[in-house]
């Protein structure tokens, strides 16, 4: 039977497209979601910043899920930021490290469970993988605009940078003179810190960052020589600098910002050098996800996050102290501006993901793992 | 007919229906995860085969760490648990009574708490006990306590506890006639230790022993917290960074867990054939009332080590949390500068984590008193009843004790997200997630007391024509009654302290406290993180 035509639609293809746009959702994988935005009407004004989303539904829908990769007290703090702007919207929130939450959400999504408003990720690879799978709503918030295109998806509407963690390298002043402090990346492959320099573990996406671009710029052997100082890694930001402020460890190869301001505010007697060659950044990505629960309130949210008002609540909250990269951004804490800092992030995401595999093997090898 | 719906075939084989759907469903899926070869992020799996088992070769050492650090802290745990148990059960030692209460501390402290009390202390460089050391003139350090035995002392002191209590309660229901009669015929006091009492205890000192290795093979949180800075790898922490990992090797990590059941079997097995093997019964129909050996002088030493013991174990590392959680970066010789009640107002005002509390302590109710009923059911149905199967039962209900339960608790979320009833993400998943993995915690330390009733006395109560429920109800339960209410306060701290979990359990609005404090150790402050207990 001859195929009715109609330029390149034929019913077969008609039929093709209707039959995966019933399956999609039974198999947990939404459409790309234009129409949700529904008939685009003007951007309101709430507060000071802008929104797409209905301010009255969204309180009315009155509760905000939110799965977060960050620690218990900064995941609180985000919603407490969003609940003293909205006190009519109930939050929630799971928390849990990127690579067990997101496995979390692909497990429940699997087995069409829809709970999640709204994603934040430490790492910007499984955020790939999500917006390939369709897990990402597709909205564009009249904030982007405040955004380089660089600190969007491609194409904008799935998720954005609501900030940065950039690491320069630390040291603790009581134990290493300044003279003697490493200046540049090279020097932190000084035989002199075996056994007391350390770094983070292959679950950190920072720690990833770092890996693949010094790599870039020094070549695969500057690595190779950093495994025979036999770093010493940690989970978290924190754990390095409590370290390095007691003296258990001489530097740290991975001076994460947000923790120097931190552990500079309690007295700690450490030092942050930023390499000329630049600071090792991660993003921190948000994004709405598709059939959530409270659609309205999730756009609300990712408004409010990529707000003024938003970015500087991040900013400034101490279990945060995320670097904005808003265009307008004010300065961190510490009076210094993200913008005075040259930054070092990969500028192919593609590649750098592909190289995730080979980072775990390689990181973990060196550990002992 | 009768016989086919008896009470007892009814409970027995309820409850064994009951744990086998428990254990087995998300025993299924983490066998399932195990195999799956596919892409580990789709599921169900695409694709099967053997590759993760194989893959585990290339951890050796991780291993070999592992059995190290599980056999010293084993040998160590038993060694307190033993001695307290039997000064604070058999002998006159002043304030016994309240030593015994103390002696649940440690456990209660969770060997988070214990490791980084200890980590303040005993840290080559930075630790309190090194630095007064280097104050009066000694050089480099006196104790590090990232060695794989202070690892080992460590998890001894604050997961060895469950020894002290299964041992215990076992010699709580020893008839002390056994070890007056060999007195009598002049046997010496160590010579009726070794010869009376020490033979009595041994099915429940070897249950005790393979409880606790199992426990000292899925620890977590001291191998972390000690062991990452020396990487020490044991296989919970090489799993926890396999889990954290983008992509996770959750299939990896699933075939570890899955490769301990192996081990597990094997101890089980051999404390199976050694139970089998000799009667320990030691409460006949005989009465009898528990009587102090009295231990002369010899009674001021036993205070001492109780003493010692409780200070290392107690008032040390709460004294160092404490000291540390006034401080803004904890150190033994602080400026005034660096004290701060910062810790303390921000534990006050973090609403969201204090919620959880009731929460938590809800669960450990329902856990602890549904517990205590499933568990002696179950206790009792494999090591009392006639009913075929009750030896497989006891395999099955060992299953998450082989597996570090941050393994099992993938097992467990899988089972559960596609269960038709929509219990996730509630408490209800919690509670039954908890009622799990204490299966093993709960029957162990019941079956060490049911395992030293004589048969006869039931029997006894049966041959007078009293149903199966009335027996139960006035013979066996008043008779196991210490090891029962020992049983349920083990399992409401259990519960309230677990975390491996907890942790993928919970939904945005079942929140429980336990994680939330490790949360204060990874995320906020080490300092913060005192002070949730």
């Amino acid at each position: 039977m001859a195929e009715l035509r109609h330029g390149n639609l034929t019913r077969r293809r008609v039929l093709k497209a209707g039959t995966a746009a019933i399956a999609l959702p039974f198999l947990g994988i939404a459409t790309p979601n234009v129409l949700a935005q529904g008939v685009s009407k003007s951007p309101t004004n709430v507060l000071d910043f802008t929104t797409n989303a209905d301010v009255a539904k969204a309180e009315q829908e009155g509760q905000l899920v939110f799965y977060c990769h960050e620690n218990e007290a900064g995941t609180a703090g985000i919603m407490e930021g969003f609940n003293k702007d909205f006190p009519k919207i109930k939050t929630s929130y799971v928390r849990a490290q990127t690579g067990a939450l997101y496995n979390k959400i692909l497990s429940e999504r699997a087995a069409g469970r829809f709970d999640v408003d709204v994603i934040q990720l430490s790492d910007i690879a499984p955020a790939f993988d999500f917006r390939r799978k369709g897990g990402y709503e597709h909205y564009v918030s009249p904030e982007s605009s405040a955004y380089k295109k660089d600190h969007l998806s491609e194409p904008n509407g799935y998720f954005f940078w609501t900030g940065v963690d950039p690491a320069g390298i630390a040291y603790n002043s009581e134990k290493v003179a300044a003279s003697d402090a490493p200046k540049g990346w090279k020097d932190i492959l000084d035989p002199r810190w075996k056994g007391k320099i350390s770094c983070k573990i292959s679950a950190s996406g920072l720690q990833f960052v770092q890996w693949y671009t010094l790599r870039k710029i020094y070549g695969d052997s500057f690595w190779k020589e950093f495994a025979r100082l036999q770093p010493r890694a940690f989970d978290s930001r924190v754990q390095l600098f409590d370290r390095l402020s007691k003296g258990d460890d001489m530097i740290t190869a991975i001076g994460e910002y947000p923790a120097y301001i931190l552990f500079k505010s309690k007295g700690a007697k450490v030092e942050f050098v930023a390499p000329p060659d630049g600071l090792v950044t991660t993003p921190l990505v948000v994004g709405a996800v598709s059939r959530a629960p409270h659609p309205e309130a999730s756009k609300l949210f990712v408004d409010w996050a990529m707000s003024k008002r938003g970015q500087a609540w991040y900013q400034s909250n101490p279990n945060l102290y995320y670097g904005s990269v808003r265009t307008d951004a004010p300065a961190m804490p510490t009076g210094v501006k993200l913008s005075d800092f040259k930054l070092l992030y990969p500028s192919d995401w593609d590649e750098y993901a592909s190289q995730s595999a080979t980072f775990l093997k390689e990181w973990n090898s060196m550990l002992g793992l | 007919m009768g016989s086919w719906f008896s009470a007892e075939k009814v409970a027995g084989y309820g409850v064994a229906a009951i744990a086998a759907v428990l254990v087995l469903y998300p025993v299924y899926f983490l066998l399932q995860a195990a195999f799956d070869v596919g892409d580990p992020q789709v599921r169900p799996p695409t694709a099967y085969g053997v590759d993760n088992f194989s893959s585990l070769l290339q951890y050796p050492q991780i291993m070999l760490n592992t059995l190290t650090v599980s056999l010293a802290a084993t040998v160590m745990a038993l060694m307190f648990g033993s001695l307290m148990a039997w000064i604070l059960t058999r002998t006159n030692v002043p304030g016994r009574r309240l030593f015994e209460q103390l002696m649940a501390v440690p456990y209660y402290l969770t060997p988070l708490l214990g490791a980084l009390a200890w980590s303040l202390l005993g840290q080559p460089e930075s630790g309190f006990i090194n630095g007064i050391w280097r104050a009066f003139g000694g050089e480099g350090h006196l104790i590090d306590i990232n060695t794989p035995y202070g690892i080992a002392w460590v998890m001894a002191l604050f997961e060895g506890s469950v020894a002290f209590v299964m041992i215990a309660a076992l010699m709580k229901s020893m008839d002390p006639s056994l070890e007056e009669a060999s007195q009598v015929i002049g046997a010496s006091r160590i010579r009726t230790i070794m010869r009376i009492t020490l033979p009595l205890v041994t099915p429940g000192v070897l249950g005790a022993a393979i409880f606790v290795f199992a426990e000292m093979l899925g620890s977590f949180a001291v191998a972390l917290v000690l062991g990452l800075p020396t990487r020490y790898y044991v296989i919970t922490t090489a799993i926890y960074q396999m889990i954290q990992q983008y992509p996770p090797k959750i299939q990896v990590a699933a075939a570890m867990g899955a490769s301990l059941f192996a081990v597990m079997w094997a101890m089980l097995y051999v404390y199976r054939r050694v139970v089998m093997s000799g009667s320990y019964v030691t409460i006949t129909g005989k009465a009898f009332r528990p009587r102090l050996l009295d231990v002369g002088r010899l009674r001021y030493v036993l205070l001492g080590i109780c003493l010692l013991y409780l200070f290392v174990a107690v008032v040390l590392p709460l004294a160092t949390l404490f000291f540390a959680s006034l401080q803004k970066i904890a150190v033994i010789f602080p400026t005034a500068e660096n004290f701060t009640l910062d810790n303390f107002r921000t534990a006050m005002t973090m609403n969201a984590v204090r919620s959880a509390l009731s929460n938590s302590l809800l669960l450990a109710f329902g856990t602890a008193t549904i517990g205590i009923v499933l568990m002696g059911l179950l206790a009792w149905l494999i090591y009392r009843s006639r009913l075929p199967g009750g030896g497989m039962i006891e395999y099955i209900v060992m299953f998450p004790q082989a597996v570090p339960r941050l393994v099992f608790a993938f097992g467990l979320m899988w089972a559960w997200v596609v269960f038709p009833i929509p219990i996730y993400a509630t408490l209800w998943l919690l509670l039954i997630a908890y009622l799990t993995v204490f299966l093993p915690l709960g029957v162990r330390t019941i079956a060490g007391v049911i395992l030293q009733i004589d048969k006869s006395l039931e029997e006894c109560a049966q041959m007078c024509g009293a149903s199966w429920t009335f027996r139960v109800r006035t013979v066996t339960i008043p008779l196991l009654r210490p090891g029962l209410v020992a049983a349920w306060l083990l399992l409401f701290i259990a519960s309230v302290r677990e975390l491996g979990a907890s942790i993928l359990l919970m939904g945005p609005h079942s929140k429980v406290i336990t994680p939330s404090i490790v949360e204060s150790w990874f995320g906020t402050s080490s300092e913060l993180t005192l002070l949730w207990h």
